[in-house]
């Protein structure tokens, strides 16, 4: 073998491009169809994709853009040499789309601040507020956000690589957030200014046999907005017609992490290690108690948080196949974090109108998880293998209702493959979630109701199941799936929060292979979720129920038409999504109540065909449509709620097509052909 | 590969590739010289200097390749062919023989691995771009199989994986590692902080649940409620606070805009005023409303 030559072979050489040109006209305005496509205005937009590659003796350079026209941009350059170093630069925009029904009558003076019309006469309700229609103008709700990619590695040798990556993230554009006055609250529209750096870097070690990477990684975020200042649209108290909120603080995170995986040829044994610790640290100023002259305050008791929080992680995992038959594993893992935030005593003031005289301390949160894993499987014959497993996982947390929470899970599971074209697999298990304690004393002093069990700290029964199975017949031409999946949890010691919750989902897929040129698909996917809660206005033992149950159906169909001998060829995907919440409640004050169904509806299908004019130049056509109806009573006007003033924001109902046609034309060889 | 497997492996063919395309010479099969597994000056590659071309992936082709007696039928290629008789850790045994290092020693005993899912399941070598290594297609490619996030992924409220913008591999490890669930990050919270950074904190007033778990309360993989949030509000906030007054209160339908509007259920419900749910670093904002 070492004289084989390959005379034939048509290697890699010289410059070629693919590139698609043309225009796609949106017929209609809607924020949501242009969530992350870029298509959110009515008219035309520029379609602009390619990829292309020059190769000349083992170096490369690869380029690929798509959607440049879009605010949903790719470009991508990657070059070099394979085996020996490799550089590669991207950039990727993404937008989102929230609402374009949105109206406010706060202006911007600058990304921090908010103001009023000078008109404005504040009033106690919204509906009081006689400046309000006059005052409100349009504001689209969306960001942006920007990443910039630079990678590169390098291999001085077999054994070493080195590798680094640098990415910028940055996401501007307005959303929403919300503020009380005290009794009143106001939506404002928010300017978002953010920028994270972020460094991976590290050297990998590896032979036959074993793999050891150190490596770095770092996120630093700034926030060039980290304080939202606004004028109170509300009668409030005096001095307090402005109020100020925090935003997220600059952040940083570096961490170091050793990893390494060492193959045993005993038993076929892969043992693998990881250690990893980091600290993340936040040191911003603190904004002052109140920018209300009129409230008096005691100075801060720090100027920042000088918070640290460090991170652990250990893991040990070892799998083996010691039989032909028999695999094993098990897996030690550890998880820590120690937020070492210093702990000081804080006056509050109510939404920049009221101290409370009260002192409250911080609660820096610190856990440590610790998961044990024990599996194995055992293929009894070519048609049946069972497999079953452990697990533990060890929850320890401070400040916390629940110190120490302790999850055991069993599962087991047979998998039957009779024969190549039938596989089988049903699982199984259940998992018990126990706690050393709840504790009321923390419960109570947080204002609790001693009852209450919060669904993250709980006992918790869970029983669980799934069947998947695969049909493939060899000498047809289609394919068929199904998946069912049932799990059940019951908070059984908690009289009130969440008392269970009951999750079904089942899949269909079929594929069909109509003849050489054409193939048909069809899928159905279902997911229901159901749950009931209790709680209790009086305080005491639980006086209201709810239930929820939220379904939601997907249908989708599609074909390809790819004739071998036809200069056309098209595809088609339609696809519907249909969901609908319901909750029911039952109170003492209030008896049997049943909240209007949430619903959704999207149908969405694309058509994509091409007809090729010569071997270089292809005509093409698109087309997308989407129609999608929201029916939420959440959304609702300005001023139907008295004490507080939204957005106005409304549910999306909405159908836009987008059609396009364009050119692809290709540069350089297309047809490869043997070397003769 | 198994012992059973290397004991039944033929010779390898005579002329390596050039054998090979005296019969397979069609477009598809000849892509691979688009591909990074074709650059002879990569002395790794299938077809650098030594290598063994074709039949390193598919295996010795001496038999295949070789004269076949009138009625008996041509012998399959070991791996990869649409008759190959061998097994898909065998096959898998044949792309880890390279990518051991980088990838298979992760891959030994990662919950694919158990599921017995070959490389080629995922994987299209015999094309320029592969679809499960490009974000916009990724998606469907992984989809094949996990059908139930499909149906997730297509709720009004997700990651723009729908779109084709949003790749699987953004948050898992499909190669398998040390952490669960395979995911990318060291925990759930360390990989939505890759592109939520700004949530990371530390905060002076710190929300326990979202500091533990993202998930506790956002389904990542989709939902029918704005946010993805699991369970709609203020109902998903009552399953853990109970404080004395409104936020023991049920929110049904009197509530309603054309009965008796109330902030506790419409608009944002908790958050119209408690909108600082991932923390406040704001030295008044121990009830994360500022």
């Amino acid at each position: 073998t070492s004289e084989w030559a390959c005379e034939s072979c048509p290697f890699d050489q010289g410059y070629r491009a693919e590139i698609d040109v043309g225009a796609t006209n949106v017929s209609d305005d809607a924020a949501r169809f242009g969530n992350y496509t870029g298509y959110d205005e009515k008219g035309t937009y520029a379609d602009v994709n390619g990829q292309g590659r020059y190769a000349n003796e083992g170096y490369r350079v690869d380029w690929y853009v798509e959607d440049l026209g879009l605010d949903s941009r790719v470009v991508e350059i990657e070059t070099g040499k394979q085996g020996v170093f490799g550089f590669n630069v991207g950039y990727r925009d993404l937008p989102y789309r929230r609402f374009d029904t949105t109206s406010t009558v706060f202006n911007p003076t600058s990304g921090d601040t908010l103001t009023l019309p000078g008109s404005w006469v504040p009033a106690s309700t919204t509906g009081g507020m006689t400046q309000l229609s006059s005052s409100l103008q349009q504001r689209m709700i969306g960001t942006d956000r920007q990443i910039v990619d630079i990678g590169g590695n390098w291999q001085p040798d077999d054994a070493f690589r080195l590798f680094a990556d640098f990415r910028r993230q940055t996401r501007d554009g307005v959303d929403i957030t919300s503020a009380g006055s005290y009794t009143q609250a106001a939506f404002l529209p928010r300017w978002i200014d953010y920028e994270t750096d972020q460094i991976d870097a590290g050297v990998q070690y590896r032979s036959d046999s074993m793999s050891v990477t150190l490596a770095y990684y770092g996120s630093f975020f700034t926030n060039q907005n980290p304080s939202l200042t606004w004028e109170t649209p509300f009668l409030t108290a005096p001095g307090g017609t402005s109020l100020r909120t925090a935003r997220e603080p600059d952040n940083d995170f570096s961490q170091v992490s050793l990893s390494g995986k060492y193959h045993l040829a005993a038993g076929n044994t892969v043992i693998a290690i990881l250690a990893a610790s980091g600290r993340g640290e936040q040191n911003a100023d603190f904004l002052p108690y109140t920018i209300n002259p009129d409230v008096v305050t005691s100075a801060l008791p720090r100027s920042s948080l000088d918070a640290k929080v460090d991170t652990f992680n250990y893991a040990f995992t070892v799998t083996s196949r010691p039989l032909d038959k028999l695999r094993v594993k098990f897996a030690y893992r550890y998880d820590e974090r120690d937020n070492k935030a210093p702990i000081s005593d804080w006056e509050r003031v109510i939404v920049d109108a009221i101290n409370s005289r009260e002192t409250e301390q911080n609660v820096p949160y610190s856990y440590d998880r610790l998961h044990t894993i024990v599996s194995g499987e055992y293929t009894l014959s070519r048609k049946w293998r069972l497999a079953a497993g452990y697990e533990r996982k060890e929850m320890n947390r401070d400040y916390q209702e629940v110190a120490e929470q302790i999850t055991d899970l069993g599962w087991g599971q047979v998998r039957w493959q009779p024969a190549a074209w039938l596989d089988i697999r049903a699982k199984g298990g259940a998992s018990q979630r126990g706690i050393d304690r709840y504790n009321d004393t923390i419960a109570v002093s947080l204002g609790q109701n001693p009852l209450m069990r919060k669904y993250n700290l709980a006992y918790r029964y869970r029983e669980f199941g799934e069947v998947v199975a695969a049909v493939s017949p060899l000498e047809l031409p289609v394919s068929f799936s199904v998946s069912a999946l049932f799990a059940d949890d019951d908070y059984k010691e908690s009289l009130v929060g969440l008392n269970g919750a009951e999750e079904f989902r089942a899949t269909v897929d079929i594929s069909w292979a109509v003849s050489e040129s054409a193939s048909v698909y069809l899928v159905f996917g279902q997911d229901r979720i159901d749950a009931h809660q209790t709680g209790s206005e009086q305080f005491g033992f639980w006086d209201w129920s709810a239930f929820h149950e939220d379904d939601f159906d997907h249908t989708g169909v599609g074909m390809t038409w790819r004739p071998r001998d036809s200069r056309f060829d098209m595809s088609f995907d339609y696809n519907r999504g249909t969901g609908k919440t319901r909750i029911a409640l039952d109170s003492l004050s209030g008896g049997p109540s049943t909240l209007p169904t949430l619903e959704s509806t999207l149908d969405s299908a694309h058509v994509e065909a091409s007809y090729e004019f010569s071997d270089r130049l292809h005509g093409t056509f698109h087309l997308r449509y989407e129609r999608f109806d929201l029916k939420d009573w959440a959304l609702v006007s300005e001023t139907t709620l008295p004490t507080v003033l939204t957005l106005g924001a409304q549910p999306y109902d909405y159908d836009v097509y987008a059609m396009g046609i364009g050119i692809r034309y290709r540069f350089g060889d297309g047809t490869i052909s043997l070397v003769e | 590969q198994t012992a059973d497997d290397e004991a039944e492996l033929p010779d390898y063919s005579r002329k390596g590739a050039d054998t090979c395309f005296q019969c397979h010479d069609d477009q598809v099969v000849l892509a691979i010289f688009r591909t990074k597994h074709a650059m002879p000056q990569d002395p790794d590659s299938p077809f650098g200097h030594g290598q063994l071309q074709c039949e390193a992936c598919h295996g010795p082709a001496g038999d295949h390749a070789g004269r076949v007696r009138r009625g008996n039928e041509r012998p399959p290629i070991p791996a990869f062919g649409s008759m190959s008789k061998t097994s898909v850790a065998g096959q898998n045994a044949y792309c880890t023989a390279c990518h051991a290092p980088d990838t298979g020693f992760a891959w030994h005993g990662s919950s694919h691995d158990d599921d017995t899912i070959s490389c080629a399941d995922c994987h299209t070598m015999h094309v320029e771009r592969d679809p499960v290594l490009a974000i916009s297609t990724q998606a469907d490619v992984c989809f094949d199989c996990h059908q139930q996030q499909r149906t997730q992924a297509m709720k009004p409220y997700a990651h723009p994986v729908r779109q084709g913008k949003m790749a699987c591999t953004s948050c898992h490890s499909p190669h398998g590692d040390t952490p669960e669930r395979l995911l990318a990050g060291n925990s759930v919270n360390g990989t939505c902080y890759d592109c939520h950074a700004e949530l990371r904190g530390p905060y002076l007033w710190e929300h326990a649940p979202a500091t533990e778990d993202c998930s506790n309360c956002h389904n990542p993989h989709g939902s029918t409620q704005p946010g993805m949030l699991t369970m709609r509000a203020p109902m998903l906030c009552q399953s853990c606070h109970s404080q004395v007054g409104h936020p023991s209160l049920p929110q049904d339908a009197r509530g309603l805009a054309d009965n008796m509007p109330s902030e506790l259920l419409l608009g944002q419900s908790c958050l119209n005023c408690h909108d600082q749910v991932h923390g406040s670093n704001h030295p008044s904002g121990s009830k994360l409303m500022r």
